[in-house]
Formats: structure tokens, sequence, C-alpha cells
């Protein structure tokens, strides 16, 4: 066990782990990025219906939601060089980076087919119809129309799915990559100062994390300026918010 | 190295010996965080002036740090805290009473707890004031008001984002190996090691995952269709 705590070692941490921040922050983006084009090839033949592929996202998207990403990481990492040297291609040089991006972002793929599905089915179905009655293409129509409306609708889905891919990325050491986590273990266990290194590391993630959400949340209000503003009212409960509103009505009344 | 179809159901069954500490886990987690998570939403709805601070900065904290961030810290910080009370008022044990799982069980709940009190908080909120209004005019109480009408409702509402939670502290159960309690993923690298098939191993876990998770949302649909029968809206 560790030694006695010491907020030296702390100050000491946060600039050593930071430098490895670009490492996280890059498979964040990979992984997000080719999760993307995943999430889109795989929602496709669902909102198109199409026979058999339909299935087989059903199961792929079932599989990556169904076990733990600890568990993908893994497999990934021993399962597709042996999938590769069927067609004789060699991986095992490969950097370990490849598998935690890949297995990111398969797994991401899978929840953002789920947010895209979602979103284009809340696109209203008449938007379709009248880009059709104006003699736009099924792919005109999906492109310019549904395309940009559903990224809209799908924003808060996806600044989860980023946030909770931010903190997955903790989960890369396991395979020995070298990223914010990989380094705060081999601190700790160098200094054997281990509480500090891990405050040090929370304290970047809930950072970044906590950045991450207002970008998203001003990206969001951004994209969705051209909606009229519908304000909802406050709902709640307790006997302070009760006693206000009965007094706000007796003033209406004029009592 | 190539792929042994027979091993992935050796693994599989000497997987299910490490089944009962992954239910532990995700059950105990759950349950507490559960009620947590509740006792943090009524704080939060309610907005009881110093508790609403901190309850707002625990949920914010273990929202945006990683599950495995939150084990490490209890698992490290825990006994330094303990041993140091310990021997600041002269009590005679010491961190080492702990079992590896206690570990798991208290920074999942935390973890759980702040996660499951949004979904208690949507939930409550979701329920409609007319409720507790019509709860007051009979001349109920808050906490009767609260325990025998909005949270029942709050229940059936927030049912599938409970599920979710549910798969999701399933899932993190897994990060327990890391301090050495032997779950599915941990027995997994066991038998992977030792016979050097690491993908058969996986393979098997990742099998038993998706079966219980499968199970999981069978039996959540199930449950939501029953609870929700109240839930009719029209004349008829």
């Amino acid at each position: 066990m560790g030694r006695k705590f010491d907020i030296h070692y702390l100050l000491d941490f946060l600039p050593k782990l930071l430098s490895y921040l670009h490492i996280t922050l890059f498979i964040v983006a990979a992984s997000i990025l080719l999760g993307l084009v995943v999430g889109f090839i795989i929602a496709l033949p669902r909102l198109y219906k199409i026979p058999v592929l339909q299935r087989a996202s059903q199961v792929y998207v079932s599989f990556f939601r169904g076990t733990p990403i600890l568990i993908q990481l893994f497999l990934i990492y021993y399962g597709l060089p042996e999938l590769l040297k069927l067609v004789h291609i060699d991986v095992s040089r490969a950097n370990v980076l490849v598998f935690v991006i890949l297995a990111y972002a398969l797994h991401s793929g899978a929840f953002i087919s789920e947010a895209i599905r979602a979103a284009v089915n809340g696109v209203d179905r008449g938007q379709v119809e009248a880009a059709y009655a104006i003699g736009m293409s099924g792919y005109q129509a999906f492109t310019r129309i549904v395309l940009p409306q559903a990224l809209a609708i799908s924003i808060p889905i996806l600044a989860n799915l980023v946030i909770g891919n931010l903190k997955d990325t903790s989960l890369a050491f396991t395979l020995g990559a070298m990223e914010m986590t990989g380094k705060s273990q081999t601190l700790a266990s160098a200094t054997q100062h281990f509480i500090e290194t891990y405050i040090a590391l929370s304290l970047i993630y809930f950072v970044i994390s906590t950045v991450l959400e207002r970008t998203f949340h001003h990206l969001e209000r951004r994209l969705l300026r051209h909606e009229k503003q519908v304000a909802e009212p406050v709902v709640r409960y307790g006997k302070r918010r009760l006693w206000k509103r009965t007094l706000i009505t007796r003033l209406e009344k004029g009592g | 190295m190539s792929l042994d179809p027979g091993f992935i159901w050796t693994a599989f069954l000497s997987l299910f010996k490490a089944l009962p500490n992954t239910l532990y886990i995700t059950i105990v987690s759950v349950l507490v965080g559960f009620i947590i998570g509740t006792a943090v939403a009524l704080i939060r709805i309610y907005r009881i002036p110093v508790l609403y601070s901190l309850a707002s900065a625990y949920v914010l904290f273990i929202r945006g740090t990683p599950m495995l961030m939150h084990l490490l810290l209890i698992y490290f910080g825990l006994p330094i805290l303990i041993d140091g009370l310990a021997s600041a008022l002269g009590l005679g044990f010491n961190s080492t009473v702990i079992p590896l799982i206690g570990f798991a069980y208290i920074s999942f709940s935390i973890t759980a707890g702040a996660y499951m009190s949004e979904v208690v908080r949507a939930g409550i909120l979701a329920v409609n004031r007319g409720q507790m209004e019509a709860a007051y005019s009979i001349g109920m109480t808050t906490p009767q008001a609260l325990r025998r009408i909005v949270l029942p409702q709050a229940l059936a509402v927030c049912l599938p984002n409970l599920s979710n939670n549910l798969i999701g502290m399933l899932h993190g159960s897994t990060l327990a190996f890391t301090v050495s309690v032997v779950e599915i993923n941990a027995q997994a690298q066991i038998v992977a090691a030792t016979n050097w098939k690491f993908l058969e191993a996986y393979l098997a876990a990742a099998m038993l995952f998706w079966g219980m998770t499968i199970l999981i949302e069978q039996a959540t649909a199930w449950l939501e269709r029953r609870i929700n029968k109240y839930n009719r809206g029209g004349v008829a």
C-alpha cells in the first residue's frame, strides 16, 4: 500500500499526466470519427429495411451493446490478428493503439447507429414528403433535408457518447497502451504514491468532460437556433414552490 | 495458435465459477446505488440548503470521471482514511479487515448512485404535478404523498433507464479485476493465460455477458408492460 498522502506529488504528477493527454484525445477523436462512419453504415440497412443486412446490423448492435467494452478490447486484440492471418496479413508488429482505436470505434459505432436511427426517425415524415414534392431524389432528400435536422437532434446523445468514450479510454491501459491512465499506472507504481496519482488523473478527466459538455451544449443551441424556443414551465414539487404559486395566483386575483 | 472451438465451451464452463461474484457486484451496486440515488434526487428536487450543493458536486464529479478512477481512488484512498482515523482515535482495527470485493461494492455503489440519481430525478419530475396537488388536497403530508403517490409512478417512468443502468453496472463489474476480484473477466484472463488460448476465453466471456444482457432486456420489457398496465389513456 502507498505511503502517506503528499500533495506535492499531486502537483508534480499533473503536468506529467497532461503530457499524455493528446494520446487520450487522439483515441477519442479517431474512434468517434471512425465510429460515425461505422454507425452510419450500420444504421442505413435498418432505416431502409434492407432484408438480410437489417438482421445483420441488429446482431452487430446487440453484440456490441450487450458485452462490456473491456471484453471487446481483448476480443479485438487477440481476434483481429487471427482473422487477418486467414488472408495472410501479419499485424503482429502493429501499434497497440490501432487495436484500441478499432475496438472503441466498433463499440461506439453500435451506439452511434442507434443515435442516428432515433434521430432520423425523429425528423418529421412531412419533411421527406415536402422534399419529394419539389422533385428531389431520395438521396437528395436524405442528405439535404433529413440529415442536417437529424444531426441537430442527435447532438445531446452524441455528446453523451463522446464523454462516455473519453471515460472508457481509461481502460486502454489493459492492452498496454501508453495514454493517461497507462502513464498513471507507471507513475504510481514507481513512486508508490497511488492516491495522489489517481486524484490528479481524476481531476484531468473531470475538467475535460466538463469542457466537452459545455462545448456540446453550445453547439446544440447553435444548431437548433432555427427551432422556435418554447418556454417550458418549471415543474417542481415542494411546499415552497406550491406556496409561491398560490401567492402568485392570489396576487393575480388582487387578493 | 488457431481457434479451438472446443475450448470455448471449456472456458465457458469455468467462467460459471466466477458468475456469482459478477452478480453480487452488480446487484449490490445497483441496490445501494438506487438508495443513494433516490436520496440525492430528493435533495436536489427539494433544494435542501447545504446538502443540495454537496449532492450536486457529488453527481458532477462522479459523472465526469471514469468508473475505473472511482474504484482506484477507493481502493487506495479508503485504507489511508480508515487507518488514519483508527490510529488517531486509538481504535483497534485497520483497513485489512475489508475484503477485496468490499472495495468493489463501495466504489461501484458510489458510481451507480450518481447515475441513478439522474434517472430517479427525471422520473420524479416526469410525474404530473397534479398528482402531488391531489395528494395534498386530501391531506397527505409531503413524505406520504411522495411514498404513496409519486415514487411508485416515478419508478414506472424510469424503468427503461434503470435497466440501462443495470446493464451498465453489469458491464462495469468487469473492472473489479483491477483490485484482484475474480469476476468473469478475471476468470477469463486466468483461463486464457493458463491455457494460452486468449481468443477462445474472451469469446466465451462475451457470450456470457451478451446472454445476461439480453435476459435483462427481455425481463425489463416484460416488467414495463406489466407496470404500465394502469397507464392507458382514453375513455375505455
